[in-house]
């Protein structure tokens, strides 16, 4: 059954219907939350208070965006309620445009991608690395890059311009960049 | 005269960050095709930030099977 019938029956109290909608969207909402807080336990709190969200809303979804996009926008608004909460971020080293880009450390990595799944390591140093931005930064990376949403998308789901989206992911590109520079770089002789 | 200003590494990293993953075919752009067809530097660059993006596109978690069940309670569904 296509999503746009499951919408309109769940919208009518078919409970199997929500339950279908769910599933189908529980692993992306999950993988989402983690990529934004990089913690289990609040990427599933995150997952709850969405669908929760969902469930409540779901009359109000009149169909003319996909149902991820609100998703989400939901994940986004509820990571940046947590983060302006904690306050822990010092935003004006991000906004120094020439400080991002590093000219001088440029080398060739000692790992490739396809070693992430296996490596605890490099995830330990994704985790860190990410960490350390916004997350209105991280938000946008995530939504951009890493999940392939237009950068119009991205920036209608932060409530961003899309010139203020492509900075901050600009930004957040050379930071990340930058950090596992660190530690990837192979020394030169 | 040719009065543009010759581009940079700078230029051209910035640019990657900027723009990486965009189609666009501007003037700059081509001056900026054309430097990273030359320099060793900046197509490390390239590879790094794309590298990056590649690492985090491929660091995914599944959801249990405890949390998938603590939802559909916490949501009152049945399955």
């Amino acid at each position: 059954m296509d999503e746009l019938k499951l919408i309109e029956l769940a919208q009518g109290g078919d409970k199997k219907a929500l339950t279908e909608l769910v599933k189908l969207y529980e692993q992306t909402v999950f993988n989402f939350s983690f990529k934004i807080c990089r913690n289990k336990d609040r990427a599933e709190h995150t997952m709850q208070e969405t669908f929760l969200s969902m469930v409540k809303n779901l009359n109000q979804f009149s169909g003319q965006s996909k149902l991820s996009t609100w998703l989400y926008r939901v994940v986004s608004n509820h990571c940046l309620m947590l983060a302006r909460s904690e306050k822990k971020y010092d935003y004006s080293s991000f906004e120094d445009d020439d400080a991002m880009i590093d000219e001088k450390n440029i080398a060739d990595w000692k790992i490739t991608p396809d070693k992430v799944t296996e490596n605890n390591e490099l995830k330990e140093l994704l985790d860190k690395a990410i960490q350390k931005l916004p997350a209105d930064y991280r938000i946008v990376f995530t939504l951009r890059d890493v999940e392939g949403l237009s950068t119009e998308e991205t920036a209608k789901i932060v409530g961003l311009s899309v010139p203020a989206a492509k900075s901050r992911l600009h930004r957040a590109r050379a930071f990340l960049r930058n950090e596992l520079n660190k530690k990837l770089q192979y020394e030169r002789p | 005269m040719n009065d543009h200003k010759q581009t940079t590494c700078k230029d051209v990293m910035t640019h990657i960050c900027d723009n990486l993953g965009d189609e666009l075919n501007s003037q700059k752009c081509i001056s900026i095709k054309a430097h990273l067809e030359k320099c060793e530097n900046c197509k490390r660059y390239f590879s790094s930030v794309k590298t990056t993006i590649e690492f985090y596109k491929k660091y995914n978690v599944a959801i249990s099977d405890e949390a998938h069940t603590r939802l559909m309670e916490c949501l009152g569904l049945k399955e």
